[in-house]
């Protein structure tokens, strides 16, 4: 049991990492007021750039950093369709997903299942060796701990420093950020941007550290999960991180199960953290919570010289 | 940033301004289209070829991009009727694979008297969509819940659903593949003698007329049009909102299910894993390129249909992915949403800096 117990948790966060890094950057964006529904995008042209350069021998760093560009580079057409242009946030999202996906479709076509070695666990010594809780902490690779801290920096952003308090004033009230003085779509188009480069992290974290290997549709959804999680997490990053352990653990849960030969209704079994994400998100709207936590003005394009 | 630069909300575009960005943004939309295509090894000069003469005016071609239409004209309706209550419905692909459980439910347990076979399959197909999408519907309606994430994950879980069941109880033990046993001659639509176009067809078509109808005639659909509108004035002036909202979602809900029985019905024969034709995002840009209008999501749904079939032709011939088609409506939609912007606000240019 302490056995199964231990390689469980150490298999939670190949799982919770992609969805920690792709919905604390939807939280960035969300709390300055633009809806990202891109993520699933973000998050394959992430996967295909860190699979392209991991094959091409740049070396695993400079495959992350090139995920986290072209995660930017894609989140920049959306901005500027929607925070320079003021298209429909939902509409233009959507289209952002069709780009990311079509475009790695079509550019990944001759990288297709070409294994190339991906990011090893770090060696923490005997750290390690803690019952239960060790592996799960102490031997992970490098990018998932560069996660916990880019959380614990959003965080912190967003709480405790000056800009954070602008940025989530625009996400409020554009109007009154702007009368004092913030430069609203600057800060939007920061925020896209941002979170453009943490959902292609994720993307490279799937890729660098979980499959190694590029597959079409590999992202699998997990860029409209974490899309949940954002509500789930009620637009707070901390929370983020108990929701992404929380959904990765569901997940890592059925590969464990069948490993040790339980013989479980696989697709069944696999709806589990959907149902839980509708779970979550009903019981959010029964109690309430959500309106309160978010962004008063997320999805509504600022005009300066609308009235209101 | 833009301190010189005024926007001013026009109260109306104007239906020359309107026409002139549309017709700039699908035009800009394809010109960027045909660069990727052309990118990717695909001739400049076989691009006509291909795109229209291939798929619209030879008969193979055009029977393969009336077969993909129909289910296409039924998801295009399924954004659009859900779209004149401002309903967002990203889970067209979920009621659409419900509707193909439905009806293959009714034809693998031989439910019913034979003659009646096929309208209880289309009739469960619906049925399943339009329960399938309920959901959402009673959340938002109850509690608040927004619809965008819920539609979206049920999508996920009608998929799950699907596996479970061609993997498993209704799995084919004659076929190595995951699919459902084949539908006997009583459950399959009628061809109608030009390539695997079938009696849906006209399921589909007569579909666009009645929501047309409902949309424009009938005083559900204009309660729909003004909740759409605004629902706390439509509210104010005594028109069942709540009502409007149910009847068009779950009306949308239905026309999806009805999507995946046709499918299933009308050219596979038999449950398959390969019934979803990305749906979602596919009806929703046939519902926009349509401006949410029934009739013209039926021209809308044919041009995709004629990119789709298309793409299966450069898949072959030119080594492209089947992406190429989602990259393609990727792009059109999004310089579509850009244009919009010339045609909502009017831009004024100050001389000088105002003032702070």
């Amino acid at each position: 049991m302490t056995a199964f117990l231990t390689s469980w948790l150490a298999s939670v966060p190949t799982f919770a990492v992609p969805l920690l890094l792709a919905s604390v950057g939807l939280i960035l964006s969300e709390r300055a007021g633009i809806l990202s529904l891109g993520a699933e995008g973000y998050m394959a042209v992430g996967a295909m750039t860190a699979a392209i350069a991991a094959l091409s021998g740049l070396g695993l760093g400079v495959a992350a950093v090139a995920a986290v560009a072209a995660g930017a580079a894609l989140a920049l057409v959306f901005g500027i369709a929607v925070v320079v242009f003021r298209a429909d946030q939902i509409l233009a999202g959507l289209a952002a997903v069709a780009l990311g996906v079509g475009f790695t479709g079509v550019v990944g076509r001759s990288y297709l299942h070409k294994p190339f070695a991906g990011l090893a666990p770090l060696d923490l010594g005997r750290l390690a060796d803690i019952p239960l809780v060790g592996p799960l902490l102490f031997r992970q690779d490098l990018l998932a701990y560069v996660a916990i801290a880019l959380t614990v920096a959003a965080w912190g952003f967003l709480w405790r420093s000056r800009a954070g308090l602008a940025w989530r004033a625009v996400g409020e009230d554009p109007a009154t950020a702007d009368v004092a003085g913030v430069d609203v779509q600057a800060v939007q188009l920061a925020a896209v941007l941002v979170s453009g480069g943490f959902g292609g992290l994720a993307g490279a974290y799937l890729a660098l550290a979980g499959s190694e290997v590029w597959v079409d549709g590999m992202v699998a959804g997990r860029g409209w999960i974490a899309l949940a999680l954002v509500i789930f997490a009620r637009w707070d990053p901390a929370r983020a991180l108990l929701g992404a352990l929380v959904f990765g653990g569901v997940e890592a849960l059925l590969p464990r199960l069948m490993a040790i030969g339980v013989a479980v209704p696989v697709y069944l079994m696999s709806m589990l953290p959907y149902l839980l994400t509708i779970v979550v998100l009903v019981a959010a709207g029964a109690a309430r919570v959500r309106r309160l936590a978010e962004p008063a003005a997320l999805a509504r394009p600022y005009i300066r010289q609308d009235r209101r | 940033m833009l301190d010189r630069i005024t926007l001013e909300r026009r109260q109306d575009a104007g239906l020359g301004r309107e026409a002139a960005t549309f017709a700039g943004g699908l035009g800009l939309g394809l010109g960027l289209a045909a660069l990727v295509l052309v990118a990717s090894g695909v001739p400049a000069a076989a691009l006509v070829q291909e795109l229209v003469v291939q798929v619209f005016l030879t008969p193979g071609g055009l029977a393969q991009t009336v077969t993909i239409a129909t289910p296409l004209v039924l998801a295009g309706l399924a954004s659009a009727l859900a779209m004149r209550v401002r309903f967002w419905n990203i889970g067209i692909e979920g009621q659409l694979w419900l509707g193909a459980i439905g009806a293959s439910g009714i034809a693998l347990n031989d439910i019913g008297p034979e003659p009646l076979r096929l309208a209880l399959m289309l009739a469960a197909a619906a049925v399943l969509g339009a329960a399938w999408i309920g959901v959402p519907l009673v959340f938002r309606l109850r509690l608040g819940v927004s619809e965008i994430v819920l539609t979206l994950l049920l999508s996920n879980v009608a998929f799950l659903l699907l596996q479970h069941l061609v993997f498993g109880v209704w799995h084919d033990p004659a076929n190595n593949f995951p699919v459902s046993a084949p539908f006997d001659a009583a459950e399959r639509l009628a061809r109608l003698g030009l390539g695997n176009v079938n009696a849906g067809l006209f399921v589909a078509l007569a579909a666009a007329g009645l929501a047309a109808v409902l949309v424009g005639r009938t005083r559900l659909g204009f309660a729909a049009a003004a909740t759409g509108q605004n629902p706390v004035a439509a509210r104010a002036a005594g028109l069942p909102v709540t009502a409007a909202i149910a009847a068009m979602v779950l009306l949308s809900g239905a026309a999806a299910g009805l999507a995946g029985g046709l499918i299933v019905a009308g050219t596979e024969y038999r449950l398959t894993q390969y019934v979803g034709l990305n749906a979602t995002f596919s009806g929703i840009v046939v519902a926009f390129v349509a401006r949410f209008h029934p009739l013209g999501v039926v021209v809308a749904a044919a041009a995709l249909a004629g990119l789709y079939n298309a793409g299966a032709t450069l898949k072959v011939f030119y080594g492209l992915s089947d992406a190429v088609v989602v990259l393609i409506q990727g792009i059109v939609l999004t310089s579509l949403l850009v244009a919009q912007f010339f045609g909502a606000y009017r831009i004024a240019v100050s001389a000088r800096r105002l003032a702070a």
